[in-house]
């Protein structure tokens, strides 16, 4: 029976040795090369004392190093953590002490970005994927593959060992990881297969990078199906009509990504042009997707399957919607109902149990469902709920997202309730920005207001009051957010204010505050 | 033309101060030079800059991938 990740590897490449697994831009493994690289990376990482539960980082921009590196890594028993390459080095330093992450697997493009990584204290002992001519320890991907597998030994993994750790935005100012076991990642895959009828045929466009949750689909339910997964460029995901043709040309069938990348395909007036009778269906989530867009992409692909899919990462995916016709103007999208091999309780203000259809907060207990937060106890407890059962304890995970079942069982989402938002699909917590923003010593007080800039998009804005001695512009405090925070987190304008709007109760008044701007 | 569009990315629109200069051989999409927004900036700039119009079918890899081949595309289209 298969119960850990690297095993669907191996299987897929006994059963399917040749066919392709992954594809990028014009190069591809099939299942049987991919297998081995792996097992040759895992031999590297052993070599080097790498050992089961440990934490290696995977800091590279989409390519096919990506699926090599990462299933290496699990080969070895330790987790790997996804490091956005877009992240400022000091989110990265920081990352990697929070991890323990001794050895980092990348690509010769990012570099530069090795060498400022360098100058900071960290418990980094190597490179594996770069030449650098520096004293550090760095090994290139030709040498990795030239290792010979004579002495390489497997290493037994349990299906409840971490298999990866993914970050995400944390309110306290730091990224918290979302610690996944190969039981919750296979089971994602597997219930994924299961769903939406994955199989060798499919092609499956991998648009995600690999720091966000979604990406799984492609890296994880893609070889479980022994389907090929087409990873997507940086470029094309930045150049809508290359995208496009890119779709045409490879046959995609499935596609999964945040509505955006959809609504800038449609924007761009180029899918329009393409042949797309090989997609035969269309996942989205993170996002609402809104109507007219939606509308236009069924009438383009009328023989395609669409669903809204639902998930915080800590749960992988938990429900989704079957769309069956084209919404109009008005309709609201349901976020659908739980899957196979989960259940859920709706709690209220107080944290109690109350009746599945009344408006709360949505907890999930799944196979898919983390194990918790990285070296942080006290959140995970937090966002923790255990039922009693019987003699058992059950736990489900909090998502902080309100939902309410509507007459046929569909839940919809009803917003959070906290301060999370969604933009461009990543989470980001407003109080992180603020704290951020904060850290600037000119800074007295900042609030952080997100603002709808049509249909399909939203941006961050900051509003700040700053020491009155000094002169400090808003080009100097974007600078400084850029500093610490990822891209999609900066706010797009500081705001510079004598003072803000208060409630009567003296709390910053954050609705006054869309209204000045709303103005400017 | 080369220096007016290497200046506006470097001081307007990269996401961390660059640690080499920028040169026109730099792959801007793939690198992460620019994400998805910036490169809509850098389009909606050459606009205004060079009083011509991207139409959306231009808006492709082949032409934005480095300041050089935005040059090209752009001699080309003034041609």
């Amino acid at each position: 029976m298969t119960t850990t990740l690297p095993q669907i590897l191996r299987s897929a490449a006994n059963k399917l040795p040749n066919q392709e697994s992954f594809r990028f831009g014009s190069d591809s493994l099939n299942y049987k090369e991919l297998d081995v690289k792996t097992d040759k990376l895992a031999s590297h990482l052993n070599a080097k004392g790498v050992k089961k539960g440990d934490r290696i980082g995977v800091y590279m921009f989409r390519s096919l190093e990506t699926a090599i590196a990462m299933y290496g890594i699990m080969k070895t028993g330790a987790a790997f953590v996804p490091l956005d390459p877009g992240l400022p080095i000091s989110r990265i330093n920081y990352l990697l002490n929070d991890c323990g992450i001794e050895h980092v697997i990348t690509n010769p493009n990012l570099h530069r970005k090795h060498r400022k990584i360098l100058e900071h204290k960290s418990p980094l002992k190597s490179f594996i994927g770069v030449r650098l001519n520096t004293d550090f320890e760095t090994i290139s991907w030709d040498d990795i593959f030239n290792i010979t597998l004579e002495n390489f030994i497997e290493i037994p993994i349990n299906e409840n060992d971490l298999a990866y750790i993914m970050y995400t935005s944390g309110s306290t100012g730091f990224p918290k990881g979302i610690m996944h076991t190969h039981k919750s990642g296979l089971s994602y895959a597997r219930l994924s297969v299961n769903l939406f009828k994955i199989n060798e045929d499919d092609r499956l466009a991998s648009h995600a990078p690999l720091h966000f949750d979604i990406s799984t689909l492609g890296y994880l339910a893609g070889p479980l199906a022994m389907a090929t997964t087409i990873i997507i460029s940086e470029a094309h995901t930045k150049m809508a009509p290359s995208l496009a043709a890119l779709i045409e040309q490879e046959k995609i069938t499935i596609w999964y990504s945040v509505p955006l990348a959809l609504v800038q395909l449609l924007q761009s007036n180029s899918i329009q042009k393409m042949n797309l009778s090989a997609l035969r269906l269309f996942l989205f989530g993170g996002e609402v997707f809104a109507n007219k867009f939606l509308n236009e992409l069924m009438h383009l692909c009328p023989e395609a399957k669409f669903y809204n899919v639902y998930g915080p990462a800590e749960v992988n995916q938990c429900t989704c919607y079957h769309i069956k016709k084209p919404p109009l103007k008005k309709d609201v999208i349901p976020i659908g109902q739980v899957w196979e091999e989960t259940e859920f309780i709706i709690l209220d203000k107080q944290g109690r149990k109350i009746n599945n259809n009344d408006y709360g907060e949505l907890a999930i207990h799944s196979s898919t469902m983390m194990k918790g937060y990285w070296n942080n106890q006290t959140l995970t407890n937090k966002s923790t709920y255990v039922a009693i059962q019987g003699e058992l304890e059950k736990k489900f995970f909090k998502t902080g997202d309100m939902v309410k079942m509507n007459e046929t069982g569909d839940f919809h989402f009803k917003g959070r309730n906290d301060r999370q938002v969604k933009i461009r699909g990543y989470r980001i917590e407003i109080d992180e920005i603020e704290a951020a923003l904060l850290t600037h010593e000119k800074i007295i007080e900042a609030a952080v207001i997100v603002l709808q800039k049509n249909e399909s998009e939203k941006e961050v804005m900051a509003a700040v009051i700053v020491d009155q001695s000094c002169t400090i512009g808003s080009k100097e405090l974007l600078e400084h957010c850029r500093g610490s925070l990822p891209s999609y987190a900066v706010p797009q304008s500081i705001e510079i204010m004598p003072d803000f709007p208060r409630t009567g109760s003296g709390k910053i008044d954050r609705k006054e505050i869309i209204k000045t701007y709303i103005k400017i | 033309m080369n220096k007016i569009i290497l200046d506006y990315i470097s001081n307007e629109l990269t996401n961390e101060q660059l640690e080499d200069p920028l040169e026109s051989g730099d792959d801007l999409l793939g690198s992460g030079i620019l994400d998805s927004m910036g490169m809509m900036k850098l389009i909606l700039f050459i606009e205004n800059e060079f009083e011509i119009k991207v139409p959306p079918e231009d808006m492709v890899i082949e032409n934005f991938m480095t300041v050089g081949h935005i040059i090209t595309y752009l001699e080309n289209k003034t041609v």
